[in-house]
């Protein structure tokens, strides 16, 4: 295209291209640059390195919390598969009644399974486990009522409670105990924690911007004197900005890479410790680590937060350096 | 293929650097531009490539009225015209090939066809055996001319020069003018701005004069008599 001279022609209009060669052209260009960045890049590594460091730290921690709200709902929701409600027997209930409570339960649609606990049975077993042995044989009589557990056959927390209600009213019932209160903390907490990963997750994304912005700024102000050159032989600003968004799309995909290893030297380190707790708990809970499709969702977002950040930094300065030429 | 129409530029402050400044350089030609320094060459010069804009009249190229030429317009009418400078303006930690061939990488030149170009380019000037050369480990006049490949390579019909000779000693500064008569010679329009007296005087092409801002004189050069 040129504008003072009609018919003149320029550039690759003037070698008499094919559609789909130039199409080719274009994708061959694009690639080469993206390679020139990633050279630039390597070339300098020690500012690279630092922002690239600081990238793959800040992704860290919001990815670590992801990971935590991740498995805490997986603990959540096997604890509430085995919501169990205790009913707590007046003490002066006999075997027929006992029987009678039972029968009725199982006959009841709600409830899938009813287990007895007689209070002599959970003594032995009181005296077995918490270690105060004989200081039982003291005690005249059995302090322990007989304990029926329900599991209900719908284990959601408002279907447990409805069905605790309901199980109060029995005659034979002292005290009726659904445990849910801890399980409803538990996912008040799980709600906290997203919530707090979500806020801190915004604010490093605006850290790793600015980040991103500033290390391509700087790398701007020192190639000055070639933008100006390349300004003054015809080279438009979206020419001259292009090498600085492949730096910063180089540099968020680097940043994304490392806060994936910083993630699995983590998951590694933690592992034991984890494993330790969860023994302890008997529970079969395993640590779920970074999925595949959440790696892609990293790397998305990191090599998104670095083009922005330098579309942000290149908007600003590469207008505003003039050719002063001549 | 140039004219300007009562041009003034003022800068903030009140200094006027061109005063209703108006000639016209014909397609094919080759012409000097001279005076003191400040006397405002520089400004005619920045004008034509349009890193400055007049503040009053009108600057033509080949008929087009500059005035109308927006922001994002300014690059591709740079391409139509060759820029040399007198410190050079190279890109120093790229090899000359690059140089010469970087205005030819902007308008999406690649493989063969640009390495002919810019291979024709650097031999027109003599330089052909530094293709490979970074640009310090040449001399200033090897610099200037890998300068003049660049501004040529990619064959601009309207050449300008800010002093092209700048630095360099009159065996030197012959044989850039011998470079720049070449390039008239096969149609290109040339528009020289020096103050080196004693090379005009030589060289006898038409001659604008600019002092403090305003042209006195439009013709042939009458310095030759002087010395």
């Amino acid at each position: 295209m040129s504008i003072l001279f009609q018919g003149r022609a320029t550039g690759a209009t003037a070698v008499k291209q094919s559609l789909w060669n130039r199409f080719v052209m274009f994708w061959v260009h694009h690639i080469r640059q993206a390679m020139t960045s990633l050279g630039e890049i390597w070339l300098t590594p020690a500012s690279s390195l630092l922002t690239v460091a600081v990238l793959g730290v800040s992704l860290t921690l919001p990815v670590t919390l992801h990971l935590m709200v991740k498995n805490l709902q997986q603990v959540s929701s096997s604890i509430d598969q085995a919501a169990q409600i205790s009913l707590f027997l007046k003490a002066d209930t006999n075997e027929t009644q006992i029987a009678e409570l039972i029968a009725l339960l199982q006959a009841n649609p709600e409830v899938a399974d009813v287990q007895f606990i007689d209070k002599g049975q959970a003594l032995a077993e009181f005296t077995a486990e918490s270690g105060f042995g004989d200081a039982f044989s003291y005690i005249e009589d059995n302090p322990l009522p007989h304990v029926m557990l329900v599991s209900p056959k719908n284990t959601s927390s408002v279907a447990a409670s409805a069905l605790l209600e309901t199980l109060k009213q029995e005659r034979y019932v002292e005290l009726a105990k659904l445990d849910i209160g801890w399980l409803e903390r538990l996912d008040a907490i799980v709600s906290l924690v997203r919530q707090v990963a979500m806020a801190v997750a915004l604010l490093l994304m605006v850290a790793v911007l600015l980040v991103v912005g500033n290390t391509i700024r700087l790398m701007i102000l020192t190639k000055k004197d070639e933008i100006e050159v390349m300004k003054l032989v015809g080279a438009t600003n979206s020419y001259i900005q292009r090498p600085f968004l492949y730096t910063g799309i180089w540099l968020g995909f680097f940043g994304g890479i490392l806060t994936f290893l910083i993630e699995e030297v983590l998951l590694w380190w933690l592992k034991h410790a984890i494993a330790g707790v969860t023994q302890l708990y008997d529970s079969t809970f395993s640590l779920q680590p970074l999925s595949l499709a959440e790696l892609g969702y990293l790397l998305l977002v990191a090599v998104g937060l670095g083009f922005i950040g330098s579309l942000l930094a290149v908007r600003r300065n590469i207008s505003q350096i003039e050719a002063t030429g001549l | 293929m140039l004219r300007f129409e009562q041009v003034t530029k003022s800068y903030s402050g009140g200094f006027v650097a061109l005063d209703r400044v108006s000639f016209h350089l014909e397609k094919g030609e080759m012409a000097f531009l001279t005076g003191h320094s400040g006397a405002g060459k520089s400004t005619l010069l920045k004008l034509i490539s349009l890193i400055e804009r007049p503040t009053t009249g009108k600057v033509f190229i080949n008929g087009v009225d500059l005035s109308r030429v927006n922001r994002g317009q300014v690059p591709y009418v740079r391409r139509d015209i060759g820029m040399i400078f007198q410190n050079h303006k190279l890109l120093m930690n790229h090899s000359v090939f690059d140089n010469v061939a970087l205005p030819l990488v902007i308008e999406g030149f690649s493989g063969k066809d640009m390495t002919k170009r810019v291979h024709a380019a650097l031999d027109k000037v003599g330089l052909l055996d530094k293709v490979r050369c970074l640009p310090h480990t040449l001399s200033g006049g090897e610099q200037q001319r890998v300068g003049i490949a660049r501004a040529v390579v990619n064959r601009p019909p309207l050449l300008l020069a800010d002093e092209p000779t700048g630095n360099l000693d009159p065996d030197l500064s012959k044989d850039i003018m011998n470079v720049f008569e070449a390039f008239n010679q096969v149609g290109v329009s040339v528009l020289i701005a020096s103050h080196d007296l004693s090379l005009l005087a030589r060289m006898r092409y038409r001659t604008l004069t600019l002092k403090n801002g305003r042209m006195i004189n439009d013709g042939l050069t009458s310095y030759g008599a002087d010395e």
